[in-house]
């Protein structure tokens, strides 16, 4: 290397230097929130990573940031990340400001004492469907509140089922016959995710509670009916193997594409639909074992929470907490995202005023918080339950061990 | 350069004032050289095992997190792993895909190395194309493999179809007993690039001659190989399984990306199973005990390698 | 068979080598520019010829700061690297510092720890430090990706160094770092090349603490921006492709540009130990 040009290099490398300190600086200084004259910035954090939830939610969180005179960026994670991550914040004490996690995460967060209490800030849950009002309470006080829900129902494909001739089904037998009939070539005739998180558990419990089983007691004979209906569906290839790799996501696109006469999912799958062109769908409530059973779905919602940071912020954070959940912004946002608002007299409403909601409206009322039976207990019950779901339906396990394993993992626990 | 150093050699010797000191000041700078590492291994190495270590002794919980209380409970960490019912198939499964990936890629990369000694026209791009799996971010490749593999619609089971070399199509990523050998042919596909350079680079440094000899001699393309490329090329070849058994114990990303350990923890290792318990199971007491196994593993191989090292530098002097 | 044959026969079946290993990279490409419907379909679509740009428009539009911070760490590793792997080596291969046999095992072993058990050890540092986000803390936990490699690659070429090239210039009077810097360093271009070209791609590919040391999303490199965009859009391919295909490009590159090095440098570091 000549002089000069080892000169040049050293220049370069200093220059690199100085630079990367002056962006650290930079960053390091701009994740603390600004003080005096400067609006105070909060954090929000979410697993909203797909249309339209996650573009919408920026526009409400400005609106309601305007309101109480601060500015929120938010942030995204990966679903299975978001629980994780936020304990480790718990354990640094960096928190997000905001959080909208999902509601059977509640319970678990709250214990570890991070949270905000809503309840001792002036926020009600008058009015609100009592099963997400109890999912976001920890030891009697209020920690996170639901501004909307979901619930899962049977979406159709209305030209196939007439060109079958054949009207959906209501029944878990009616379910596979149907199921058989729809599937030929490329085609199956029903589509849903039993992915290893907790999407596979939530799409699983309508099946699991209808049947009558508890999540206390995962290898029921009542649990082992609804894996084995599942099972069936994938060995006789009514349902694709693929369904232990499908998100919900995936399972919409499928069923977007033709490739599933049937498909479980939720009423935010509704603008992606209905923006589908030439696709005609129906939705009705989920099958049950035996005709005149009643049909019980998961309770699905993400919930508001505030983190302890320090009491500027969290003021600031509550104010904004208490604008997201007034009626109408609530009522705004579930629109636009595809939720049923948690308003119980909005949602109402929104039955008459929106008749493809109808059938999910229908079933929030009698739906099944998950954290109802085991509390914090339920994300080690719901891993033990998706892990015996995928070793049926992949790994051909007979229901009845798979179970017993699950409930052996859930129980005394690894 | 002889006749220089002769010339200089008494003049330095006459000039011997106190060599004693001045010896015992350029021995300390040239520990110069390597306080920095030192530092940095203590700082970036030793810090992060020892407090991984006795986090396996700690009962590290959710609830740890915040109250940063954390209570000693001794081997209760390795005993509720050991007791895992599913602790032997995941140790089965870190041996299957260890042995598994290790085998093919060295002998495809030892075949592509051997292609490539021969001098045709473009040898050298195209061995250096064949790189890039190497240099890709895992997470890339495995996004493409986990979408060529989809049970529908992925391209593999397309071709081997319509290739009539199978009647119904493959579940790679949906099936129990297919999971592992998906992330093992991943794996593979990763890690032939790194195994064929540093042969090749070793086959390039063997001298001709006694290949020329041995031809002459009468031996076969085989016999030469046998009895004197692989003999000439063991301390490469000790690099390559060496480094490629350290590289794979470690493998994370590829299975992450591709099964996520799955289904029903089918591919798991003992990588992802010690991410499993401290991320998915917040069990971040028995992630840590599991960290430790692997790191004793790691230390035990270590210590092999060197001995073969030192073994057969000796034996060459 | 006579030598042409042989020569035209060898690139033939190279390229078609070739073509099977990189055959995913193709596919990548292809996907990058399919349409939703063609994305699900069982058929697979071998040319996109209905091509669209959505996938990468997507991409531009959101990954462009994840480019550039990656591109700042990867810069950042290599500049700490070396400067704490070559003098090592050279201490270790030429100046037979005392317990180099132990650092070599060191190294060896510090290759080996699974990256989760540093992760947790750093996050709590970076966070302690205030250094979350900040480009300084994943240029530091990326160079422990590196310093080992780069270590071991110089120690090896540094070995098969004549000692004649220190002793003379040590004989001319010239102290050790002087030795070090004209004398060393020039000679094991072809070595600093590598394992400068190899720290860099060892960060640019790092997820594991990309994932775990940035918390804000515009802080973060692009793996983790591809990984949030897979975990967020598994339905939206195309985007998924196009950002791996764009993610890909400096690998390729360095490639290209450095080729003729990293085969010497790893070549010559593999035959000399």
């Amino acid at each position: 290397m000549t002089k000069s040009s080892r000169r040049r290099a050293l220049a370069v490398v200093s220059a690199a230097s100085v630079a990367l300190l002056a962006l650290a600086g930079c960053s390091s200084s701009s994740t603390s929130s600004g003080g005096g004259s400067a609006p105070l910035t909060l954090t929000e954090m979410d697993y909203y990573g797909s249309a339209p939830q996650n573009s919408q939610i920026q526009g409400v969180l400005t609106q309601c940031g305007n309101q109480a005179g601060v500015k929120v960026t938010h942030e995204e994670a990966p679903r299975a990340q978001l629980v994780p991550k936020l304990l480790q914040d718990a354990a640094a004490r960096t928190l997000p400001d905001l959080m909208l996690v999902d509601n059977p995460d509640l319970q678990q967060l709250a214990s570890t004492g991070g949270l905000v209490s809503l309840s001792a800030n002036g926020l009600t849950t008058t009015g609100l469907y009592p099963s997400i009002v109890s999912a976001g309470q920890y030891q009697g006080q209020t920690y996170g509140i639901a501004p909307g829900v979901n619930d899962l129902a049977l979406y159709y494909n209305k030209d196939l089922f007439t060109k079958a001739g054949l009207t959906p089904p209501t029944t878990w037998a009616q379910l596979s016959t149907d199921a058989k009939t729809l599937t030929s070539g490329s085609r199956k005739g029903i589509a849903f995710s039993a992915a290893a998180t907790e999407e596979g558990s939530f799409q699983f419990e309508p099946f699991f509670w209808s049947a009558g089983a508890d999540l206390k007691t995962l290898d029921s004979p009542q649990a082992v009916q609804a894996l084995t209906l599942w099972q069936t569906l994938v060995s006789g290839g009514y349902a694709s193997k693929s369904v232990v790799n499908w998100t919900q996501s995936d399972v919409e696109a499928q069923f977007q594409a033709g490739n599933a006469a049937m498909m479980v999912n939720g009423p935010w799958q509704l603008p992606l639909l209905n923006a589908a062109k030439g696709l005609d769908f129906g939705v009705v409530s989920i099958p049950v074992p035996t005709a005149g059973q009643p049909s019980v779905s998961p309770l699905g919602g993400e919930v508001w929470a505030v983190g302890h940071t320090n009491s500027a912020e969290e003021q600031k954070a509550v104010a904004v907490v208490k604008c997201l959940l007034t009626p109408s912004m609530s009522s705004e946002w579930s629109k636009d995202a595809g939720y049923i608002p948690s308003n119980q007299a909005s949602a109402a409403a929104l039955a008459t005023s929106d008749p493809q909601l109808a059938p999910f409206i229908a079933e929030v009322g009698t739906a099944k918080a998950r954290t109802a039976e085991l509390g914090t207990r339920y994300p080690k019950a719901s891993t033990a339950l998706w892990t015996a779901i995928q070793q049926a339906l992949a790994g051909g396990t007979s229901p009845q061990a798979a179970l017993s394993q699950a409930q052996s993992q859930a129980g005394t626990g690894s | 350069m002889a006749s220089m150093l002769s010339e200089k050699a008494p003049a330095a010797v006459a000039a011997g004032a106190a060599p004693r000191r001045r010896a015992r000041r350029t021995a300390w700078r040239a520990a110069g050289f390597v306080v920095p590492v030192w530092l940095y291994v203590l700082c970036f190495y030793v810090y992060p095992l020892a407090s991984n270590v006795k986090m396996g002794f700690q009962n590290y919980s959710v609830a740890s997190f915040y109250t940063g209380s954390a209570p000693f409970i001794g081997f209760a960490d390795y005993t509720a792993i050991f007791r895992n019912p599913q602790f032997v198939s995941i140790v089965v499964n870190t041996v299957l895909f260890t042995l598994g990936s290790l085998a093919f890629q060295f002998a495809i990369g030892m075949a592509l190395a051997v292609f490539f000694r021969r001098v045709f026209p473009l040898g050298g791009v195209l061995r250096s194309l064949l790189l890039v799996p190497w240099l890709l971010p895992l997470v890339v490749s495995g996004t493409v493999w986990r979408w060529m593999m989809y049970n529908d619609s992925g391209v593999i089971n397309y071709t081997l179809l319509h290739l009539h070399l199978i009647g119904q199509p493959v579940p790679w990523l949906a099936s129990t007993n297919m999971s592992l050998v998906a992330v093992i042919i991943v794996n593979i596909w990763v890690g032939i690039p790194f195994n064929m350079v540093i042969l090749y680079g070793g086959l390039q440094a063997l001298p001709e001659q006694v290949f020329e000899a041995a031809a002459l001699d009468g031996a076969n393309a085989w016999q030469r190989f046998t009895r004197i490329t692989l003999p000439m090329l063991r301390p490469v070849i000790l690099v390559v399984l060496t480094l490629g058994l350290i590289y794979t114990v470690k493998v994370f990303d590829v299975i992450m990306i591709v099964t996520q350990g799955g289904p029903a923890n089918s591919s798991q290792t003992l990588t992802t199973f010690a991410y499993d318990l401290s991320f998915n199971q917040l069990l971040f007491g028995q992630g840590a005990a599991v960290g430790n196994i692997l790191i004793l593993v790691a230390v035990v191989f270590a210590a092999i390698y060197l001995r073969a090292v030192r073994d057969d530098g000796e034996a060459r002097r | 068979m006579n030598a042409k044959t042989r020569r035209i026969l060898g690139t033939t079946v190279g390229i078609l080598i070739v073509a099977v290993m990189l055959f995913p990279l193709y596919w990548m490409l292809d996907a990058s520019f399919l349409n939703s419907t063609e994305l699900v379909s069982t058929t697979p679509t071998w040319f996109p010829l209905h091509g669209t740009l959505a996938g990468y428009r997507n991409v531009l539009s959101s990954q462009g700061g994840h480019l550039f911070v990656s591109l700042i760490v990867s810069v950042g590793t290599v500049v700490v690297t070396l400067l704490i792997s070559a003098p090592a080596a050279y201490g270790m291969a030429k100046l037979r510092v005392p317990g180099r046999r132990l650092l070599l095992f060191a190294l060896l072993v510090a290759q080996m720890i699974p990256g989760i058990v540093m992760a947790n050890s750093f996050y709590v540092a970076a966070n302690d430090l205030g250094l979350l986000n900040s480009p300084i803390a994943l240029i530091l936990a990326d160079s422990t990706l590196a310093v080992p490699f780069a270590t071991l690659i110089l120690h090896s070429f540094l070995r098969g160094v004549p000692d004649e090239l220190g002793e003379a210039a040590a004989i001319d009077g010239a102290s050790r770092l002087r030795t070090f810097r004209s004398v060393i360093l020039p000679v094991s271009r072809n070595a600093m090349i590598t394992a400068g070209l190899f720290s860099f791609l060892f960060a640019w590919a790092d997820f594991l603490f990309a994932v775990t040391l940035t918390t804000q999303d515009n802080h973060a490199p692009i793996t983790v921006g591809i990984y949030r965009y897979i975990g967020a859009n598994l339905t939206d391919w195309n985007s998924v492709m196009a950002t791996g295909v764009i993610a890909s490009i400096p690998a390729a590159l360095l490639l290209i540009i450095a080729q003729r090095y990293v085969a010497a440098g790893i070549g010559s570091a593999a035959t000399k130990d």
